[in-house]
Protein backbone atom coordinates (compact mmCIF):
# COMPACT_ATOMS: atom_id res chain seq x y z
CA UNK A 1 0.00 0.00 0.00
CA UNK A 2 1.35 3.42 -0.89
CA UNK A 3 -0.51 6.65 -0.19
CA UNK A 4 0.69 10.04 -1.38
CA UNK A 5 -1.58 12.76 -0.01
CA UNK A 6 -2.32 15.86 -2.08
CA UNK A 7 -0.28 18.61 -0.49
CA UNK A 8 -2.54 21.58 -1.00
CA UNK A 9 -5.56 21.86 1.22
CA UNK A 10 -8.54 22.63 -0.98
CA UNK A 11 -9.44 26.25 -0.38
CA UNK A 12 -10.92 28.11 -3.31
CA UNK A 13 -13.45 27.41 -5.99
CA UNK A 14 -11.52 27.15 -9.22
CA UNK A 15 -14.24 26.50 -11.74
CA UNK A 16 -17.58 24.87 -12.26
CA UNK A 17 -18.05 22.15 -14.82
CA UNK A 18 -21.47 21.48 -16.36
CA UNK A 19 -21.75 17.81 -15.50
CA UNK A 20 -19.99 14.53 -15.43
CA UNK A 21 -21.18 11.85 -17.82
CA UNK A 22 -19.76 8.35 -17.69
CA UNK A 23 -20.80 6.02 -20.48
CA UNK A 24 -20.35 2.36 -19.58
CA UNK A 25 -22.25 0.56 -22.32
CA UNK A 26 -24.24 1.37 -25.47
CA UNK A 27 -27.63 -0.31 -25.91
CA UNK A 28 -26.07 -2.86 -28.28
CA UNK A 29 -23.23 -3.61 -25.86
CA UNK A 30 -25.72 -4.01 -23.00
CA UNK A 31 -27.71 -6.46 -25.12
CA UNK A 32 -24.60 -8.54 -25.83
CA UNK A 33 -23.42 -8.34 -22.21
CA UNK A 34 -26.71 -9.36 -20.59
CA UNK A 35 -27.89 -11.89 -23.21
CA UNK A 36 -24.75 -13.17 -24.97
CA UNK A 37 -25.49 -14.77 -28.32
CA UNK A 38 -29.18 -13.78 -28.37
CA UNK A 39 -30.90 -11.73 -31.08
CA UNK A 40 -33.23 -8.85 -30.25
CA UNK A 41 -36.56 -7.67 -31.65
CA UNK A 42 -37.90 -4.19 -30.96
CA UNK A 43 -41.39 -4.01 -29.46
CA UNK A 44 -44.04 -1.30 -29.67
CA UNK A 45 -42.58 0.24 -26.52
CA UNK A 46 -39.42 2.28 -26.95
CA UNK A 47 -36.45 0.76 -25.11
CA UNK A 48 -38.11 -2.64 -24.72
CA UNK A 49 -36.61 -5.54 -26.68
CA UNK A 50 -37.70 -9.17 -26.88
CA UNK A 51 -34.84 -11.67 -26.94
CA UNK A 52 -34.67 -14.80 -29.11
CA UNK A 53 -34.79 -17.02 -25.98
CA UNK A 54 -38.09 -15.51 -24.75
CA UNK A 55 -36.66 -12.96 -22.32
CA UNK A 56 -36.80 -9.18 -22.38
CA UNK A 57 -34.31 -6.37 -22.17
CA UNK A 58 -35.61 -3.01 -20.94
CA UNK A 59 -33.69 0.26 -21.13
CA UNK A 60 -34.88 2.79 -18.55
CA UNK A 61 -33.84 6.06 -16.97
CA UNK A 62 -34.10 7.28 -13.38
CA UNK A 63 -33.42 10.71 -11.99
CA UNK A 64 -31.94 10.96 -8.52
CA UNK A 65 -31.14 13.94 -6.36
CA UNK A 66 -27.84 14.64 -8.08
CA UNK A 67 -27.75 12.13 -10.88
CA UNK A 68 -29.51 10.91 -13.97
CA UNK A 69 -28.95 7.24 -14.78
CA UNK A 70 -29.69 5.14 -17.84
CA UNK A 71 -29.70 1.43 -17.09
CA UNK A 72 -30.70 -1.89 -18.64
CA UNK A 73 -32.61 -4.73 -17.00
CA UNK A 74 -32.45 -8.22 -18.48
CA UNK A 75 -35.54 -10.30 -17.66
CA UNK A 76 -35.36 -14.10 -17.93
CA UNK A 77 -38.15 -16.01 -19.76
CA UNK A 78 -39.49 -16.99 -16.29
CA UNK A 79 -39.86 -13.33 -15.27
CA UNK A 80 -36.89 -13.11 -12.90
CA UNK A 81 -34.19 -10.46 -13.21
CA UNK A 82 -31.15 -11.80 -15.06
CA UNK A 83 -28.85 -8.82 -14.77
CA UNK A 84 -28.84 -5.06 -14.32
CA UNK A 85 -26.19 -2.88 -15.97
CA UNK A 86 -25.67 0.87 -15.78
CA UNK A 87 -25.36 2.28 -19.31
CA UNK A 88 -24.76 5.92 -18.51
CA UNK A 89 -24.31 7.86 -15.27
CA UNK A 90 -24.69 11.65 -15.32
CA UNK A 91 -24.06 13.81 -12.31
CA UNK A 92 -26.67 16.32 -13.34
CA UNK A 93 -25.68 19.17 -11.03
CA UNK A 94 -22.13 19.41 -12.25
CA UNK A 95 -19.20 19.69 -9.97
CA UNK A 96 -16.92 22.32 -8.65
CA UNK A 97 -13.22 21.87 -8.85
CA UNK A 98 -11.77 23.62 -5.87
CA UNK A 99 -8.18 22.60 -5.80
CA UNK A 100 -5.28 23.73 -7.94
CA UNK A 101 -3.33 20.53 -7.28
CA UNK A 102 -6.29 18.59 -8.54
CA UNK A 103 -6.07 20.46 -11.82
CA UNK A 104 -2.32 20.03 -11.99
CA UNK A 105 -2.62 16.29 -12.46
CA UNK A 106 -4.37 16.88 -15.76
CA UNK A 107 -1.80 19.24 -17.18
CA UNK A 108 -0.58 17.88 -20.47
CA UNK A 109 -3.72 15.83 -20.87
CA UNK A 110 -5.78 16.93 -23.89
CA UNK A 111 -6.14 20.69 -23.73
CA UNK A 112 -5.43 20.72 -19.98
CA UNK A 113 -8.66 22.62 -19.52
CA UNK A 114 -10.72 21.49 -16.55
CA UNK A 115 -13.77 22.30 -18.66
CA UNK A 116 -12.90 19.35 -20.87
CA UNK A 117 -12.65 16.87 -18.03
CA UNK A 118 -16.20 15.55 -18.39
CA UNK A 119 -16.18 11.89 -17.51
CA UNK A 120 -12.61 11.98 -16.34
CA UNK A 121 -13.17 12.13 -12.60
CA UNK A 122 -12.65 8.61 -11.40
CA UNK A 123 -11.97 6.82 -8.12
CA UNK A 124 -14.30 8.85 -5.94
CA UNK A 125 -14.31 8.02 -2.26
CA UNK A 126 -17.14 9.36 -0.14
CA UNK A 127 -20.13 8.54 2.00
CA UNK A 128 -22.21 5.90 0.28
CA UNK A 129 -24.71 7.03 -2.34
CA UNK A 130 -27.98 5.14 -2.31
CA UNK A 131 -29.15 3.26 -5.39
CA UNK A 132 -32.72 2.99 -4.09
CA UNK A 133 -34.14 4.82 -7.12
CA UNK A 134 -32.73 2.05 -9.36
CA UNK A 135 -34.38 -0.57 -7.12
CA UNK A 136 -37.67 1.32 -7.47
CA UNK A 137 -37.15 1.53 -11.25
CA UNK A 138 -36.59 -2.23 -11.50
CA UNK A 139 -39.79 -2.84 -9.50
CA UNK A 140 -41.67 -0.63 -11.94
CA UNK A 141 -40.22 -2.56 -14.91
CA UNK A 142 -41.16 -5.93 -13.36
CA UNK A 143 -44.70 -4.61 -12.87
CA UNK A 144 -44.82 -3.64 -16.54
CA UNK A 145 -43.52 -7.12 -17.42
CA UNK A 146 -46.24 -8.81 -15.35
CA UNK A 147 -49.06 -6.66 -16.67
CA UNK A 148 -48.21 -6.21 -20.33
CA UNK A 149 -45.12 -8.05 -21.56
CA UNK A 150 -45.53 -11.52 -20.06
CA UNK A 151 -47.07 -13.93 -22.54
CA UNK A 152 -47.25 -11.28 -25.29
CA UNK A 153 -45.86 -12.52 -28.57
CA UNK B 1 -13.16 -1.99 -19.31
CA UNK B 2 -15.35 -0.01 -16.98
CA UNK B 3 -18.67 -1.39 -15.74
CA UNK B 4 -21.17 -0.34 -13.10
CA UNK B 5 -23.99 -2.29 -11.47
CA UNK B 6 -26.40 -1.41 -8.64
CA UNK B 7 -25.41 -3.76 -5.80
CA UNK B 8 -25.24 -3.55 -1.96
CA UNK B 9 -27.78 -0.72 -2.10
CA UNK B 10 -25.27 1.48 -3.90
CA UNK B 11 -23.36 1.71 -7.19
CA UNK B 12 -20.47 -0.68 -7.65
CA UNK B 13 -17.97 0.23 -10.35
CA UNK B 14 -15.22 -2.03 -11.64
CA UNK B 15 -12.48 -0.65 -13.87
CA UNK B 16 -10.08 -3.36 -15.02
CA UNK B 17 -7.60 -3.91 -17.82
CA UNK B 18 -4.86 -6.21 -19.06
CA UNK B 19 -6.73 -9.15 -20.58
CA UNK B 20 -8.26 -9.76 -24.03
CA UNK B 21 -11.91 -8.62 -24.29
CA UNK B 22 -13.72 -11.86 -23.64
CA UNK B 23 -11.50 -12.93 -20.74
CA UNK B 24 -11.73 -9.47 -19.22
CA UNK B 25 -15.52 -9.60 -19.38
CA UNK B 26 -15.45 -13.01 -17.70
CA UNK B 27 -13.19 -11.69 -14.90
CA UNK B 28 -15.34 -8.59 -14.30
CA UNK B 29 -18.47 -10.78 -14.22
CA UNK B 30 -16.86 -12.99 -11.57
CA UNK B 31 -15.94 -9.92 -9.51
CA UNK B 32 -19.52 -8.58 -9.65
CA UNK B 33 -20.79 -12.06 -8.72
CA UNK B 34 -18.60 -12.00 -5.58
CA UNK B 35 -20.02 -8.58 -4.60
CA UNK B 36 -23.57 -9.82 -5.21
CA UNK B 37 -22.95 -12.88 -3.02
CA UNK B 38 -21.72 -10.70 -0.15
CA UNK B 39 -24.92 -8.66 -0.56
CA UNK B 40 -27.13 -11.74 -0.41
CA UNK B 41 -25.32 -13.11 2.66
CA UNK B 42 -24.90 -9.95 4.71
CA UNK B 43 -27.75 -7.61 3.84
CA UNK B 44 -29.62 -6.28 6.89
CA UNK B 45 -32.59 -5.40 4.66
CA UNK B 46 -33.00 -8.88 3.15
CA UNK B 47 -34.92 -11.15 5.53
CA UNK B 48 -33.41 -14.22 3.80
CA UNK B 49 -29.76 -13.27 4.37
CA UNK B 50 -27.35 -15.11 6.69
CA UNK B 51 -27.28 -11.96 8.78
CA UNK B 52 -31.07 -11.89 9.24
CA UNK B 53 -30.98 -15.59 10.23
CA UNK B 54 -28.32 -14.80 12.85
CA UNK B 55 -30.33 -11.88 14.21
CA UNK B 56 -33.46 -14.03 14.49
CA UNK B 57 -31.95 -17.14 16.06
CA UNK B 58 -28.36 -16.75 17.36
CA UNK B 59 -29.43 -15.65 20.85
CA UNK B 60 -31.30 -18.95 21.22
CA UNK B 61 -29.17 -21.47 19.29
CA UNK B 62 -26.01 -21.41 17.15
CA UNK B 63 -26.65 -20.57 13.48
CA UNK B 64 -24.68 -22.10 10.60
CA UNK B 65 -23.50 -19.46 8.13
CA UNK B 66 -21.56 -19.22 4.86
CA UNK B 67 -17.75 -19.22 5.35
CA UNK B 68 -17.63 -15.59 4.09
CA UNK B 69 -20.16 -14.47 6.73
CA UNK B 70 -18.12 -16.24 9.40
CA UNK B 71 -14.96 -14.59 8.09
CA UNK B 72 -16.47 -11.10 8.25
CA UNK B 73 -17.74 -11.70 11.80
CA UNK B 74 -14.33 -13.04 12.80
CA UNK B 75 -12.59 -9.93 11.41
CA UNK B 76 -15.24 -7.66 12.97
CA UNK B 77 -14.55 -9.24 16.37
CA UNK B 78 -10.79 -8.75 15.90
CA UNK B 79 -11.35 -5.09 14.94
CA UNK B 80 -13.68 -4.66 17.92
CA UNK B 81 -10.85 -5.80 20.21
CA UNK B 82 -8.12 -3.85 18.36
CA UNK B 83 -10.09 -0.60 18.71
CA UNK B 84 -11.06 -1.01 22.38
CA UNK B 85 -14.65 -1.62 21.36
CA UNK B 86 -15.04 1.50 19.22
CA UNK B 87 -15.74 -0.60 16.14
CA UNK B 88 -18.94 -2.37 17.07
CA UNK B 89 -21.47 -4.03 14.76
CA UNK B 90 -23.96 -4.37 17.64
CA UNK B 91 -25.03 -0.71 17.58
CA UNK B 92 -27.70 -1.72 15.04
CA UNK B 93 -30.44 -1.72 17.69
CA UNK B 94 -30.05 2.07 17.86
CA UNK B 95 -30.19 2.38 14.06
CA UNK B 96 -33.41 0.35 14.06
CA UNK B 97 -34.86 2.51 16.82
CA UNK B 98 -33.98 5.65 14.84
CA UNK B 99 -35.58 4.06 11.75
CA UNK B 100 -32.31 4.15 9.81
CA UNK B 101 -32.55 0.35 9.45
CA UNK B 102 -35.70 -1.76 8.94
CA UNK B 103 -37.27 -3.40 11.96
CA UNK B 104 -37.34 -7.21 11.56
CA UNK B 105 -38.39 -7.99 15.12
CA UNK B 106 -38.24 -6.88 18.70
CA UNK B 107 -35.60 -4.23 19.33
CA UNK B 108 -33.24 -5.40 22.02
CA UNK B 109 -31.40 -3.46 24.65
CA UNK B 110 -28.09 -2.04 23.46
CA UNK B 111 -25.34 -4.67 23.66
CA UNK B 112 -21.77 -4.93 22.39
CA UNK B 113 -20.05 -7.28 19.97
CA UNK B 114 -18.30 -8.89 22.94
CA UNK B 115 -21.47 -11.00 23.25
CA UNK B 116 -20.98 -12.47 19.74
CA UNK B 117 -19.30 -15.88 19.62
CA UNK B 118 -17.89 -17.56 16.55
CA UNK B 119 -18.06 -21.35 17.01
CA UNK B 120 -16.40 -24.14 15.01
CA UNK B 121 -17.75 -25.00 11.54
CA UNK B 122 -18.91 -21.46 10.81
CA UNK B 123 -21.56 -21.28 13.52
CA UNK B 124 -22.49 -18.02 15.23
CA UNK B 125 -24.10 -17.56 18.66
CA UNK B 126 -25.05 -14.56 20.82
CA UNK B 127 -24.53 -14.65 24.61
CA UNK B 128 -27.26 -12.03 25.02
CA UNK B 129 -29.99 -10.89 22.63
CA UNK B 130 -28.61 -8.28 20.24
CA UNK B 131 -28.93 -7.03 16.68
CA UNK B 132 -25.91 -7.23 14.43
CA UNK B 133 -25.43 -5.04 11.36
CA UNK B 134 -22.45 -5.69 9.10
CA UNK B 135 -23.07 -2.48 7.15
CA UNK B 136 -19.88 -0.97 8.56
CA UNK B 137 -17.60 -3.66 7.18
CA UNK B 138 -19.32 -5.87 4.58
CA UNK B 139 -19.01 -3.34 1.75
CA UNK B 140 -15.25 -3.25 2.23
CA UNK B 141 -15.16 -7.04 2.38
CA UNK B 142 -17.14 -7.20 -0.88
CA UNK B 143 -14.59 -4.94 -2.56
CA UNK B 144 -11.77 -7.20 -1.33
CA UNK B 145 -13.55 -10.31 -2.67
CA UNK B 146 -14.06 -8.59 -6.04
CA UNK B 147 -10.35 -7.73 -6.18
CA UNK B 148 -9.50 -11.35 -5.28
CA UNK B 149 -11.73 -12.58 -8.12
CA UNK B 150 -10.05 -10.21 -10.60
CA UNK B 151 -6.59 -11.36 -9.45
CA UNK B 152 -7.60 -15.01 -9.75
CA UNK B 153 -8.46 -14.32 -13.38
CA UNK B 154 -5.04 -12.81 -14.01
CA UNK B 155 -5.87 -9.10 -13.74
CA UNK B 156 -3.05 -6.97 -12.35
CA UNK B 157 -4.48 -3.44 -12.74
CA UNK B 158 -7.96 -2.54 -11.51
CA UNK B 159 -10.08 -0.31 -9.29
CA UNK B 160 -13.19 -1.63 -7.54
CA UNK B 161 -15.38 1.10 -6.04
CA UNK B 162 -18.48 0.17 -4.01
CA UNK B 163 -20.27 3.47 -3.54
CA UNK B 164 -17.18 5.26 -2.23
CA UNK B 165 -15.25 2.43 -0.59
CA UNK B 166 -12.59 1.48 -3.10
CA UNK B 167 -9.49 -0.61 -3.62
CA UNK B 168 -6.86 -0.25 -6.34
CA UNK B 169 -4.34 -2.77 -7.61
CA UNK B 170 -1.57 -2.01 -10.08
CA UNK B 171 -0.34 1.51 -10.86
CA UNK B 172 -1.01 4.47 -8.57
CA UNK B 173 -4.36 6.17 -9.24
CA UNK B 174 -5.62 9.65 -8.24
CA UNK B 175 -8.27 9.52 -5.53
CA UNK B 176 -11.03 12.12 -5.34
CA UNK B 177 -13.12 12.81 -2.31
CA UNK B 178 -16.77 13.70 -2.51
CA UNK B 179 -17.60 16.71 -0.37
CA UNK B 180 -19.47 15.46 2.73
CA UNK B 181 -22.15 18.16 2.48
CA UNK B 182 -22.25 19.08 -1.22
CA UNK B 183 -22.16 15.78 -3.14
CA UNK B 184 -21.57 17.61 -6.41
CA UNK B 185 -18.15 18.88 -5.28
CA UNK B 186 -14.92 16.90 -5.27
CA UNK B 187 -11.53 17.35 -3.65
CA UNK B 188 -8.29 15.80 -4.75
CA UNK B 189 -7.16 13.59 -1.87
CA UNK B 190 -3.97 12.01 -3.22
CA UNK B 191 -2.50 9.09 -5.13
CA UNK B 192 -3.12 5.49 -4.03
CA UNK B 193 -1.17 2.44 -5.10
CA UNK B 194 -2.12 -1.12 -4.14
CA UNK B 195 -4.37 -0.15 -1.29
CA UNK B 196 -7.87 0.78 -0.23
CA UNK B 197 -9.67 3.91 0.91
CA UNK B 198 -13.06 4.25 2.55
CA UNK B 199 -14.90 7.37 3.67
CA UNK B 200 -17.83 7.84 6.05
CA UNK B 201 -19.73 10.95 6.97
CA UNK B 202 -22.65 11.56 9.27
CA UNK B 203 -23.81 14.23 6.81
CA UNK B 204 -25.00 11.52 4.39
CA UNK B 205 -27.54 10.09 6.84
CA UNK B 206 -28.40 13.05 9.09
CA UNK B 207 -32.14 12.91 9.78
CA UNK B 208 -34.51 14.36 12.26
CA UNK B 209 -35.67 11.96 14.98
CA UNK B 210 -37.94 13.15 17.77
CA UNK B 211 -36.69 16.46 19.04
CA UNK B 212 -33.13 15.97 17.77
CA UNK B 213 -31.07 14.60 14.93
CA UNK B 214 -29.59 11.16 14.31
CA UNK B 215 -27.15 9.64 11.82
CA UNK B 216 -25.90 6.18 10.94
CA UNK B 217 -22.54 6.94 12.59
CA UNK B 218 -22.87 5.96 16.24
CA UNK B 219 -20.57 6.31 19.25
CA UNK B 220 -20.14 2.75 20.53
CA UNK B 221 -19.61 3.79 24.17
CA UNK B 222 -22.63 6.07 24.54
CA UNK B 223 -24.89 4.87 21.69
CA UNK B 224 -25.31 8.52 20.69
CA UNK B 225 -25.23 9.52 17.02
CA UNK B 226 -22.38 11.59 15.60
CA UNK B 227 -23.81 14.86 14.37
CA UNK B 228 -21.22 16.68 12.33
CA UNK B 229 -20.52 17.32 8.68
CA UNK B 230 -16.91 16.13 8.37
CA UNK B 231 -15.74 13.27 6.14
CA UNK B 232 -13.69 10.53 7.81
CA UNK B 233 -11.35 8.70 5.42
CA UNK B 234 -9.08 5.76 6.12
CA UNK B 235 -6.47 4.20 3.85
CA UNK B 236 -5.46 0.60 4.53
CA UNK B 237 -4.17 -2.52 2.82
CA UNK B 238 -7.65 -4.02 2.56
CA UNK B 239 -10.95 -2.28 1.98
CA UNK B 240 -12.53 -4.17 4.88
CA UNK B 241 -10.11 -2.62 7.39
CA UNK B 242 -10.44 0.82 5.76
CA UNK B 243 -14.25 0.59 5.86
CA UNK B 244 -14.35 -0.48 9.52
CA UNK B 245 -11.83 2.10 10.70
CA UNK B 246 -13.75 5.08 9.27
CA UNK B 247 -16.29 4.49 12.07
CA UNK B 248 -13.46 4.52 14.61
CA UNK B 249 -11.95 7.72 13.21
CA UNK B 250 -15.37 9.40 13.35
CA UNK B 251 -15.50 8.69 17.10
CA UNK B 252 -11.86 9.42 17.98
CA UNK B 253 -11.25 12.33 15.58
CA UNK B 254 -7.53 11.54 16.02
CA UNK B 255 -5.81 10.18 12.92
CA UNK B 256 -2.67 9.61 15.01
CA UNK B 257 -4.41 7.26 17.48
CA UNK B 258 -2.34 4.06 17.89
CA UNK B 259 -5.02 1.68 16.55
CA UNK B 260 -4.61 3.08 13.01
CA UNK B 261 -0.84 2.52 12.89
CA UNK B 262 -1.20 -0.92 14.48
CA UNK B 263 -3.53 -1.96 11.66
CA UNK B 264 -1.31 -0.41 8.97
CA UNK B 265 -3.85 2.32 8.28
CA UNK B 266 -3.71 6.08 7.71
CA UNK B 267 -6.68 8.29 8.54
CA UNK B 268 -7.59 11.87 7.67
CA UNK B 269 -10.52 14.18 8.22
CA UNK B 270 -11.94 16.54 5.58
CA UNK B 271 -14.09 19.50 6.50
CA UNK B 272 -16.89 20.30 4.08
CA UNK B 273 -16.34 23.11 1.61
CA UNK B 274 -20.05 23.69 1.33
CA UNK B 275 -21.39 27.14 2.01
CA UNK B 276 -22.81 27.90 5.46
CA UNK B 277 -26.26 28.02 3.83
CA UNK B 278 -25.89 24.46 2.51
CA UNK B 279 -24.70 23.23 5.88
CA UNK B 280 -27.56 24.95 7.67
CA UNK B 281 -30.07 23.50 5.21
CA UNK B 282 -28.69 20.00 5.81
CA UNK B 283 -28.85 20.43 9.56
CA UNK B 284 -32.44 21.63 9.29
CA UNK B 285 -33.60 18.58 7.29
Amino acid sequence: MRWTPALAIPAAIVCTVPGKATVYLTTEQAQRTIFPGATFTSTARPGVFRTSNGGYLVIDQVVGKHENITYAVGINPNGTVKQIEILQYNESYGYEVRNASWRAQFVGKSAASPLQLNGDIKNISGATLSSKHITDGVKRILNMYETSLKGAR
Amino acid sequence: MRRQRPLLGTFVEIDAEGLPGHELEHAVDAAFAAVALVGRLMSFHDADSDLSAINRVAAVAPVAVHPWTARVISRALALHRATDGLFDCAIASELVRWKLLPDHGPVTQPATMAAVRLLPDNHVAFDTPLILDLGGIAKGFAVDRAVAALRRHGIRAAVVNAGGDLRAIGPAVPIHLRDPVDPTAFHCAGMLQNGAIATSSAAATLTRFGAGQVSALVRARTCRPIIDCDAYSVIAGTCMVADALTKVLAQLRQPDAPCFGCLGAVGFITQPLATPQQTTALRAQ
